[in-house]
């Protein structure tokens, strides 16, 4: 029981190496032709996963919910959606992911439940009942004025009427969505409960939803509050204290330098998501300049030594810019989004492929930067081969579509009608389950997919981007974005041009003269660096990896 | 004796009449040349005009000073004065070749003299020429300088630098045609001499005040005037 | 373009390495330490705030100063882009230093940044001096967005002056070439302009460039004129008041009317056929808010002015009655004349005196380096006149008498051309 896992490389550091994989049980494979994806389906799949090479998968949520956000409204923690099957089918899962030596990463989301969980049920019978102080309840609606609207789309205000006990109660999502009351020790002793129930059940850890809003004060913006981060100490203790190896991933869209309070003294998060990083590579490639990454970058602070990014280019959110000026945003939406269906909330919603156009050169490009930029990277389902998305299905839908197997009968993803499908699948002609699906790309060489698997296989073929350190280089090509990662001994250099033509760029490259650059894919030798600055031509979009050897 | 002197004013007569009678026709022969070499003259010079025209001969001249140096000078237009050059080139060059072709002694070493004047004359007369141009130019430009700077009797100090220019010139040229060498020499020194005690009796003792009002005017007064001018521009 | 070897290894290698831009923008410096950091924050505020998504760069041609200004151009930032614009701005803000020899004058400078716009494919090609006290983020702007957004060829801007502030502009360049072109110009020889990508190529492309003696206002005004005489989309830009620095050198008029005038002239010559047969004129759009703003005032010595007029009438009657007629000469003396209480030089002879001076330049009649320096003391005839007429007039007023001023010139142009064809 404890500690399922079985693999032989138990280095408790194992997050930074790893390369994780983003998908949803719903989206992936429907083995028993409901039209819904389950986990016998995502098993019988694990061995695309490790052929693709990827070593741990993240799972969003697959709990029982009335799923009115995607399974963010939980209504019972410790056990399945009968959509996708039952908790053996995951044990089994479980078994055989890490048979095959890949980690599995679960949604941990204890900020609101649904309201359909018995707990919200029982607590807004009356005033006085037991679970009513498990939530947080107000006579007024203006309380807590100061805290941001987060889905402004759809939510006007913070706080929902319920007309049964006739109060109002808190949400920071939807208002379907109460908010636990952090302040509440029985609360914070039931969310220790449901995590010791995974990890004893073998999920090697959590990624945490929501993690700066648990806690409201009065007079502040309530986010990212001490109070907060007490809880998750606690908890991280706890959990430390009972299983030896562990791993927390915080999801806080905030500024690098208030989520670095989540990492703590290395007694917090294991991993937080560096969401400002993710538009500004986009916005990067568009300008054709450095700057936005060199920027950002420069504004992230050291992190302790256990820690790591979770870097990614799309998620199952819209692509987020709440980290951006008011100016970039503007330029986001004018450059990636001018659709104005695109848009959702403060973010656009779409996929990596729709949003450059499905220009291979920048999906390469982009997966280059991703997979080389300090950080552990996190792939989302269906970009490793690029598929499309469809804005008009409301919400985020439009990401959430089923994987493209084959040009065959629902592109391969289950037997059952078209109609069940618990979404429609991408049919246009450009993007097409006919046209983009794995089987295609598995026949080709030079598939997008073939060429996914060879980088990321170059990127473990090394410890230096996942733990190295990294040192900018400044030509004064401002198109070029080139810097040098060194971990024990190891020296990798980095250049890719972010713009769509071809540049000559001089580097300078003197503090490690006499090494010989060895391009990484195809593992050519490169000419002797000197003193001179060195000179290299990039194509358009074009990246290079080098190792630098003393030959 | 009478048949004597009949005899030998017949003969001298008929070696008069044969004597004219064999240069009667050279002389013929050279008018006529001379006529024909003035008329070819004459013809020549009104091709080379209308070629000259054609060809835009002026317009070669027209963003440099020639012409209106020309102008100054009294002379005609480029064209004009090339045409006419030729002409009297060519009517004057066929008329001392005719008549040197009259076998007359002495009357070819005259015209082989005023033909090897004839350069010097000519050089001599550019020089003189250029002098005049150029004191023209020369005391016009100190003349605008001098109102622009805002120099007192900028007139005078015009026609002092025209004057020794021309003088300077003169010089020159009566030199070129070997008049008197040492005369021109101690002429031009004193001229010159003359001027310049002139200028410095002028300006020490007549022009005192104006000298005084020129310096003052140069040196105290600048601060002044860059405190209430900006400039007129 | 064939011999462009005037751009150095280094400048080229510094323009690789900038690749393709939207906007050039030109500072020529020559010992501007002091007030170059201005104009540099300026620059760099204003294309952040009104062109944050476009690709610009910085163009420094520097005449060898020997005050360490290329150095600052290079290193010079913003501190605060916070609080001056509420964001940062998007872009690398790019910029290229160069050296051209000392002794090559400012044609090079001006060169060099209409070649780097023809190398970098900018679409607008805006210039600035490094001496600008006034400027503002918004002269950025002003300069770049009829090009970039309206699709002129050219912006010429018009600052707000004193009354008594640029006279040879007021008197002379500005009406001769609205009467002559057709296109009214206020500023036709400032160091602010903006040119299309376009007009910038076919400028870098002239054969001008080869004379290195050409002075800055003879420069600015052929820019102008090619860019009249060239089918090219012409229009103004309102900046506000220009004042420059305390160390900038005071102007020479003789110099000035030599080379403002004489360029004019020549371009005149050179574009006979354009101008020969046009008539009247067309307004020319203006961008801007006109804001109104009081303006340093300019003191004339008006004393001297009319000293040198009257000595200048006297002395150079022998020079004029070549370049005049003789009615015009009289009427001239009559003025020099005039006692200083009742002294005016007339519009209409001035307009007079200023076209027979252009048809005996075009016709040489003597020296046209002399003709100019001729002009310069009836020139200074005229200013006394303006400065007395119009001592207690407000703006509004002067404005009117010079619109008249430049209506006169355009009517009176027949005269110009009967002169300028006429046989001498």
């Amino acid at each position: 029981m404890p500690d399922a896992r079985t693999q032989p490389d138990d280095d408790p550091l194992w997050y930074k190496d790893a390369v994780f994989y983003e998908v949803h049980v719903r989206a992936f494979y429907d083995s028993n032709a409901d039209g819904i994806g389950d986990f016998r389906g995502l098993t019988q799949k694990l061995d695309y996963l490790e052929e693709l090479g990827v070593d741990t998968i993240w799972l969003l949520p697959f709990y029982p919910s009335p799923l009115r956000d995607d399974g963010y409204d939980v209504a019972d923690y410790t056990d399945v959606h009968p959509n996708y099957g039952t908790l053996e089918d995951l044990k089994v899962f479980l078994e055989e992911a890490h048979r095959r030596r890949m980690r599995v990463v679960t949604e941990l989301v204890v900020n609101h439940t649904s309201d359909q969980h018995p707990w919200f049920q029982e607590a807004r019978k009356s005033r006085d009942n037991p679970k009513r102080n498990w939530y947080v309840w107000s006579d007024t609606d203006d309380r807590y004025r100061e805290a941001r609207i987060i889905f402004t789309d759809t939510e006007l205000s913070n706080w929902a009427w319920d007309p049964i006990s006739k109060q109002y109660y808190w949400h920071r999502f939807f208002s379907h969505q109460p908010d636990l009351n952090f302040d509440n020790p029985e609360v914070v002793e039931e969310v220790w409960k449901i995590m010791k129930y995974w990890r004893e059940l073998g999920v090697d850890g959590f990624r945490v939803d929501a993690v700066p809003y648990l806690v409201e004060r009065e007079g502040t913006n309530c986010e990212n509050l001490p109070e907060t981060h007490q809880i998750i100490k606690f908890l991280r203790r706890r959990l430390d204290e009972a299983f030896g190896s562990n791993f927390l991933l915080a999801e806080a869209n905030q500024w690098p330098a208030d989520v670095r309070a989540y990492f703590g003294d290395g007694d917090e998060f294991h991993m937080a998501f560096h969401f400002p990083l993710m538009p500004r590579m986009f916005m990067a490639v568009r300008l054709e300049d450095r700057k936005p990454i060199i920027d950002i970058l420069r504004r992230t602070p050291d992190i302790p030594p256990t820690c790591q990014w979770g870097i990614f280019l799309r998620n199952h959110d819209e692509l987020t810019l709440e980290m951006v000026s008011d100016e970039e945003r503007d330029y986001m939406y004018d450059e990636y989004a001018l659709d104005r269906a695109a848009r959702l909330n403060l973010g656009i919603r779409r996929r990596l492929a729709p949003l450059v156009d499905n220009d291979r050169r920048r999906i390469e490009l982009m997966n280059s930067l991703l997979l080389s930029l300090p950080g552990s990277p996190i792939i989302y389902y269906g970009d490793e081969i690029g598929m499309g998305d469809n804005i008009y299905l409301g919400d985020r839908n439009g990401v959430r579509t089923p994987m493209q197997w084959n040009g065959g009968w629902n592109a391969g993803f289950s037997q059952a009608d078209p109609e069940r499908l618990y979404l429609p699948l991408i049919a246009n002609p450009v993007y097409g389950y006919q046209r983009i699906n794995v089987e295609s790309q598995l026949r080709s060489a030079h598939s997008l997919l073939a060429w996914m698997k060879r980088i990321i296989r170059v990127r473990k073929s090394t410890r230096v981007f996942g733990r190295g350190s990294i040192e900018f280089l400044h030509p004064a090509n401002h198109r070029a974005l080139a810097y040098v990662r060194e971990y024990q001994g190891e020296t990798v250099l980095v250049v890719n041009n972010l713009s769509s033509s071809a540049h000559p760029v001089e580097l300078d490259l003197r503090r490690w003269r006499g090494m010989v650059p060895i391009e990484m894919f195809g593992g050519n030798l490169f000419p002797r660096i000197g003193e001179a600055p060195y000179p290299i031509t990039l194509g358009p979009y074009q990246y290079y990896w080098f190792r630098l050897r003393r030959l | 004796m009478w048949q004597y002197i009949v005899g030998t004013l017949s003969t001298t007569l008929s070696q008069f009449f044969r004597g004219i009678m064999g240069l009667l026709p050279r002389l013929v022969a050279v008018l006529i040349i001379i006529v024909i070499g003035w008329v070819g003259a004459f013809i020549l010079q009104w091709i080379l005009k209308k070629v000259l025209a054609w060809v835009r001969f002026n317009a070669l001249f027209r963003n440099t000073s020639l012409i209106p140096t020309l102008r100054k000078a009294a002379l005609p237009p480029p064209d004009e004065l090339l045409a006419r050059l030729v002409f009297w080139g060519v009517g004057l060059g066929f008329t001392f070749l005719a008549s040197s072709s009259l076998g007359i002694f002495g009357l070819q070493e005259e015209v082989s003299k005023i033909i090897l004047f004839i350069p010097q004359l000519v050089v001599a007369l550019l020089v003189l020429l250029l002098g005049l141009l150029l004191a023209n130019f020369f005391g016009r430009a100190t003349l605008l300088a001098a109102v622009n700077a805002n120099y007192a009797s900028p007139r005078f100090l015009s026609n002092v630098v025209q004057f020794l220019i021309v003088i300077f010139a003169a010089t020159m040229a009566l030199d070129q045609l070997g008049v008197g060498h040492r005369v021109v020499l101690i002429a031009f020194s004193i001229s010159f001499g003359a001027v310049m005690l002139g200028l410095a009796i002028a300006f020490g003792l007549g022009g005192r005040d104006v000298a005084r009002r020129i310096l003052e005017r140069q040196f105290p007064e600048k601060k002044k005037e860059e405190e209430d001018e900006i400039s007129p521009l | 373009m064939a011999e462009d070897t005037f751009l150095t290894d280094d400048f080229v290698r510094q323009l690789t390495a900038v690749g393709g831009v939207d906007i050039v923008v030109g500072l020529p410096t020559f010992n501007n330490r002091a007030t170059v950091g201005r104009v540099l924050n300026a620059i760099q505020v204003g294309l952040a705030k009104y062109f944050p998504r476009e690709r610009s760069v910085l163009i420094n041609p520097d005449g060898g100063s020997t005050d360490g200004t290329p150095e600052l151009v290079r290193t010079t930032t913003v501190e605060h882009y916070e609080t001056l614009l509420a964001a940062s701005p998007l872009r690398t803000f790019q910029r290229v230093s160069t050296v051209y020899p000392i002794g090559h004058g400012s044609g090079l400078a001006w060169r060099t940044i209409l070649a780097a716009a023809d190398l970098l494919g900018a679409k607008a090609c805006i210039s600035l001096s490094p001496d600008l006290e006034s400027i503002t983020p918004e002269w950025v702007d002003a300069l770049v967005r009829p090009i970039y957004k309206e699709k002129f060829d050219f912006v010429a801007p018009i600052y707000r002056r004193h009354k008594f502030d640029g006279l040879l502009i007021k008197n002379v360049l500005w009406p001769l070439i609205r009467a002559t072109y057709g296109s009214d110009i206020r500023e036709p020889t400032a160091t602010e302009v903006g040119l299309s990508g376009r007009l910038a190529s076919h400028l870098a492309a002239q054969d001008v460039w080869r004379q290195t003696d050409t002075s800055q206002e003879g420069l600015r005004l052929w820019m102008t004129t090619l860019a009249l005489v060239g089918n090219y989309r012409v229009c103004q830009a309102f900046l506000g008041p220009k004042t420059l620095g305390r160390n900038t050198a005071r102007h020479d008029i003789v110099a000035t009317v030599r080379q403002a005038v004489g360029e004019l002239l020549r371009c005149l010559e050179a574009h006979e056929a354009f101008w020969m047969n046009r008539s009247g004129s067309q307004p020319t759009p203006v961008f801007g808010f006109q804001y109104g703003v009081a303006v340093e005032p300019v003191r004339i010595n008006r004393a001297r002015l009319l000293q040198t007029f009257r000595t200048g009438a006297a002395e150079l009657a022998s020079v004029l009655q070549s370049i005049l007629t003789p009615t015009t000469l009289q009427q001239i003396q009559q003025v020099a004349a005039l006692d200083d209480r009742e002294f005016r030089f007339p519009d209409d002879l001035w307009v007079k005196t200023i076209y027979e001076f252009a048809a005996s330049y075009h016709h040489s009649v003597i020296n046209r380096d002399h003709l100019l320096q001729a002009l310069v003391p009836l020139y200074q005839g005229r200013v006394a006149s303006f400065v007395l007429q119009h001592y207690r007039a407000g703006a509004e007023e002067v404005e009117q008498h010079l619109e008249a001023l430049s209506r006169r010139f355009e009517e009176l142009k027949a005269y110009l051309v009967e002169g300028w064809t006429a046989k001498k």
